[in-house]
């Protein structure tokens, strides 16, 4: 549900939402103005069209279900931040009028949630992977794959934070149905993003090349960036409640919790290590974590730019 | 693939085709944003913006027919996107469906989001049963829209039925050189589709391009018809307007 329809939101959700909207837009056009030249109109017109008609197509994804591409990232890697947040937002526009695809009132949010947070931030996020890694052509792919997934994640979060505020649904349960569905859907449009890249680089690499490349002076940066993510996430461990998280009260409110069923026993269960307690489990997650996507990007995407 | 069958009505003549489109466009985000507005519970509010987009539907001689079948596509994605309110939001259960209890919170928000959602999608099917493409964007243009958006829509527009035809060869080419294959194997065709799609998209946008500069472009598509207001207009979409204020304050402050 990136593409919340009328009726969801509240005055003030829809006023706060579209103001937001309204900015990041003004700034996207200010700055699109240095960086695009008069000939790239047409481009953004091509990645319009090209967003429109791959939305179209549904990818299976087992189970008798299917999802369509966002296409945040790839936009905004393709014709950079500033510019795709402009080509999300037209294609957002006319499906709210056109093909009522998203409310029109409603029309704030979602540009909020797919161009600002599913674009914007997902370059952030990309350029930030891309620094901790090092530039390289399959390093770009995976870099895109993981924002891709991490940003559409945070779609389902906003649009769950957004209901909530709204008061339409209450927080825990938006959260689980909202952001749970959208981090299932983040795997498929991360896969998506980084396979599509992967042939788009291999007939116009060009197009991947002048858009997105990671500047050197970023790597420190990024590293800055993960270790204060990695404060926080320890802090959070030891400042965290009891409480059941999102889909845990969903299940227990809907009274099926005790069908859950454990096949694995884990020596970090519950979040609670053997010596240490809390403190140590987060340490050991964050850390856990921060290696297999490093591995993963760092010696699964050997090759280098030419370039 | 063509979209020309949804502006079969764009050409009857009514007051409403006669309109500007973007009195047309104003009057419809009045109407969306009013029914948005409204506060949980205002159901004699709701039913008189339903009433008004009934009104404007037959004033612009819209078949019932044709709007129901337009409202139902969008319309199912809201029951569905709306059906988890019967039993998420808490309050006294009123029924059971399976394992799960539908209270009485949940049924009356599930059925004011579903009454929000109507009018907004009525308007817009009025909307877009009225307005052809190319006059959206005259409206868009008049309303002061980035440059950049209207000029990459109007590009779109031009773009994206080649783009959909094309993609759609392709699929066809893919599958019957892979028939029978599973998920598996159609997820890899549906990527290598989309990415020489996307791959085509790009170099029929730099051709066209090249095209336009040819001809004399210089950074904005020029339109051939001028949108214009008149009073009557002017003063008609102030009333829609004020119509729909009034509702909207009547609901928040009629106990």
């Amino acid at each position: 549900m990136a593409h919340i329809p009328d009726g969801f939101l509240s005055a003030p959700v829809i006023a706060a939402t579209a103001a937001v909207s309204a900015a990041s837009l003004a700034v996207a056009v200010q700055r699109s103005r240095r960086t695009l030249e008069e000939r790239e109109a047409p481009i953004l017109g091509a990645a319009t069209a090209f967003v429109f008609a791959a939305q179209m197509l549904n990818f299976p994804l087992g189970a008798g279900t299917s999802a369509h591409l966002l296409g945040g990232v790839l936009v905004a890697v393709l014709v950079g931040p500033w510019s795709g947040m402009l080509v999300l937002f037209a294609v957002l526009l006319v499906q709210a009028l056109l093909f009522q695809d998203g409310g029109i009132a409603a029309l704030g949010a979602n540009t909020l949630n797919v161009a600002v947070i599913g674009g914007g931030v997902g370059f952030v996020l990309y350029c930030w992977v891309l620094g901790l890694t090092g530039d390289g052509s399959r390093r770009r792919m995976v870099a895109a794959g993981l924002a891709a997934f991490a940003s559409t994640t945070l779609v389902g979060v906003a649009v769950a934070g957004e209901l909530a505020l709204s008061d339409t649904v209450p927080l825990v349960p938006a959260l689980a149905a909202v952001g749970g569905g959208h981090l299932l859907v983040g795997v498929g449009e991360g896969v998506l993003t980084g396979a599509i890249l992967a042939l788009v680089a291999r007939s116009r690499p060009g197009l991947i090349a002048a858009h997105g490349t990671a500047e050197r002076g970023l790597q420190p940066w990024a590293y800055v960036v993960l270790l204060t993510s990695a404060g926080l996430a320890v802090a959070a461990a030891y400042i965290a409640s009891a409480r059941p998280d999102a889909l845990e009260a969903t299940l227990r409110g809907l009274g099926v919790s005790d069908s859950a069923t454990s096949y694995l026993q884990s020596p970090l269960a519950g979040y609670a290590a053997p010596i240490g307690g809390a403190w140590i489990a987060a340490i050991v997650g964050v850390l856990v974590v921060f290696l297999v996507i490093w591995t993963f990007v760092r010696f699964g995407a050997k090759r280098r730019v030419s370039s | 693939m063509s979209f020309h069958h949804l502006d079969q009505y764009a050409t009857t003549a009514s007051p409403i085709t006669r309109a500007t489109p973007t009195a047309r466009v104003v009057g419809t985000v009045t109407l969306a944003c009013g029914a948005a507005l409204l506060p949980l519970g205002a159901w004699i509010p709701l039913l008189a913006l339903f009433t008004l987009v009934v009104f404007i539907a037959a004033v612009a001689h819209l078949p019932a027919r044709a709007i129901i079948a337009r409202m139902s596509g969008p319309f199912v994605f809201v029951l569905v996107a709306s059906a988890g309110l019967l039993f998420l939001v808490p309050g006294n259960a009123v029924g059971r469906i399976g394992p799960v209890t539908i209270s009485d919170a949940g049924l009356e928000r599930f059925g004011f989001v579903l009454g929000r959602a109507t009018v907004a999608l009525g308007a817009a099917v009025v909307l877009v049963s009225t307005t052809t493409f190319p006059q959206l964007l005259g409206a868009f243009r008049q309303l002061r829209l980035p440059v950049v958006v209207t000029t990459s829509l109007a590009l779109a527009y031009r773009l994206v039925y080649l783009l959909v035809d094309e993609m759609e060869r392709l699929q066809r080419a893919a599958k019957s050189r892979n028939a029978g294959g599973g998920n598996a194997s159609r997820r890899r065709l549906l990527i290598g589709v989309t990415a020489a799609g996307l791959a085509r998209a790009f170099a029929r946008g730099e051709r066209t391009h090249r095209a336009m500069l040819a001809r004399g472009y210089q950074g904005e598509v020029v339109a051939l018809e001028s949108l214009r207001w008149d009073a009557l207009q002017g003063v008609l979409v102030a009333g829609l307007v004020v119509v729909v204020l009034a509702t909207v304050l009547f609901a928040h402050v009629a106990p």
